[in-house]
């Protein structure tokens, strides 16, 4: 005990009955308060009444929790919504293409991004995602720098520099199977390419990047014969491109948000590198 | 919404590294870590709606809906309680915000008095726990925010202080006038309007 340590204060009697001293001051509290009996009698009204307002409450949060406050009626809701609302902004994309908007949207492509309004954000990314097809897709001995083969090495490389656990879409039931995989510098921290293939020897890769921020934001852009469907979600901004075909982009861009939204049903579950979440 | 931006943003900046696959064991995980704190969090909102249960439960369930959707913001390894208790709180100032301006009266004053507990055969306790609940949604919503926070749900001042808002200075004296206006009606006062603390010191 140390009764000629600092001065005891109104804070400190307060910090006694909620237990947030240390057990030194709390010994000088009770020595300052064995012998001011006005301080005595108040802080112990007060922490009779800290009790009796915790008893008063308690049963207020009594009771099984409500149907409605289940995490999981919550996710369910949420990713209905979720899904209702990429298809509305799905189909909306896709009749301002059919409108013939394809231009307008290039006009300022390319433009500097000094601010990081989620428009412009898209736009780099699309745009990086189709400079990326252009070159690696016209590869024919080195288009990917990982090969489906080593899929799970692959999937693990990716996520550990892109910071998060990611999900390689299947995308068997549109035609395509994967080739694997290759890491882009971009302007913002890395991204990862996926490279598809279906049967034709059509190609179609994956881009994708983190740290595009919250928003939800849509855009189809074609260039030179080149599409892409770009979205963003959760913090991952994602684009698919392949030679330009509007309805093929909306398709696979649906079986890859299906899979990797949270919600979605028939994901791949890559093994889990390193730590679990 | 201008509050709980700022805490999201303040979140987002610090580390990206949250997990994208949210499936089987890691999706059982965060619904148990998140409906652990749901009974404090009913808690908490009904004591700020001064009893009003209904609207308490709206309160959560806004609360939840955004912490599930901003889920991949908050630190893995972040303090989960102190973030619903911000979002919660944050949720609950903009909802008075917006009624205030639209020119909603404040209903749960009224609520209170029809949601306090029942006096049973005239026992002295739940006199006296009815006389309290009446003197404490008296109180301004500052102190009884504290109040509830650090003497109900165990936040630590630092952590009140985080969920609020405000410097640590500001706790300690909401605290310590909240606890002697409700002691002041407690004793006999109409309210604790002119109840003067006395510094020790």
């Amino acid at each position: 005990m140390t009764p000629l340590g600092r001065p005891v204060e109104e804070d400190d009697l307060h910090a006694r009955i909620d237990g947030q001293l240390a057990r030194d001051r709390a010994e000088d509290v009770d020595a300052y308060l064995a012998t001011h009996h006005e301080e005595q009698a108040r802080f112990s009204q007060y922490a009779a009444q800290r009790q009796a307002l915790r008893q008063a409450l308690a049963n207020q949060a009594d009771g099984p929790i409500p149907a409605r406050l289940r995490i999981a009626n919550l996710l369910a809701h949420q990713r209905q919504q979720r899904l209702r609302r990429f298809a509305q902004i799905a189909a909306a994309v896709g009749l301002i293409v059919l409108g013939g908007i394809g231009g307008w949207a290039a006009r300022d492509l390319g433009g500097s991004s000094g601010s990081l309004s989620p428009g412009s954000v898209a736009r780099m990314i699309t745009a990086d995602a189709i400079t990326a097809h252009r070159i690696f897709s016209a590869e024919v001995r080195h288009p990917v720098e990982v090969d489906a083969g080593q899929e799970a090495h692959l999937v693990q490389w990716l996520s550990k520099r892109l910071g998060r656990q990611l999900v390689v879409p299947d995308l068997a039931s549109a035609g395509f199977r994967l080739m694997g995989g290759r890491l882009l510098p971009s302007e913002d921290g890395p991204a990862a390419q996926f490279m598809y293939e279906n049967g034709d020897a059509e190609r179609l890769t994956l881009y994708l990047r983190t740290g595009v921020g919250d928003e939800t934001a849509f855009r189809y852009h074609e260039e030179g014969g080149i599409g892409a469907f770009y979205w963003s979600d959760e913090g991952f901004g994602y684009a698919i491109t392949a030679k330009a075909d509007r309805d093929l982009l909306l398709r696979i861009a649906e079986i890859v948000y299906q899979q990797t939204s949270p919600g979605g049903a028939k994901a791949k579950i890559p093994p889990a590198p390193g730590k679990p979440s | 919404m201008p509050a709980p931006t700022r805490i999201l943003a303040a979140e987002a900046s610090l580390r990206p590294a949250v997990f994208y696959r949210r499936k089987g064991t890691a999706m059982r995980d965060q619904t148990s870590l998140i409906e652990a704190h749901i009974p404090g969090l009913r808690r908490f909102a009904c004591a700020l709606l001064r009893g009003d249960r209904q609207g308490a439960d709206d309160l959560v369930q806004d609360c939840l809906e955004r912490a599930l959707s901003s889920w991949h913001l908050r630190r893995a390894e972040g303090d989960l309680r102190g973030w619903l208790y911000t979002i919660l709180y944050n949720r609950f100032l903009s909802e008075r915000h917006r009624r205030g301006r639209r020119g909603v009266p404040d209903a749960s004053l009224e609520a209170a008095e029809a949601e306090l507990p029942g006096v049973d055969g005239g026992q002295d306790w739940a006199l006296e726990q009815r006389d309290l609940l009446r003197g404490f949604a008296g109180l301004p919503e500052e102190q009884r925010s504290v109040l509830l926070l650090v003497g109900v749900e165990d936040l630590s001042y630092g952590e009140a202080a985080r969920v609020l808002g405000v410097p640590i200075g500001t706790v300690m004296s909401r605290l310590s006038r909240g606890r002697e206006r409700l002691r002041h009606y407690m004793n006999g006062g109409v309210d604790g309007r002119n109840a003067e603390v006395r510094r020790v010191k």
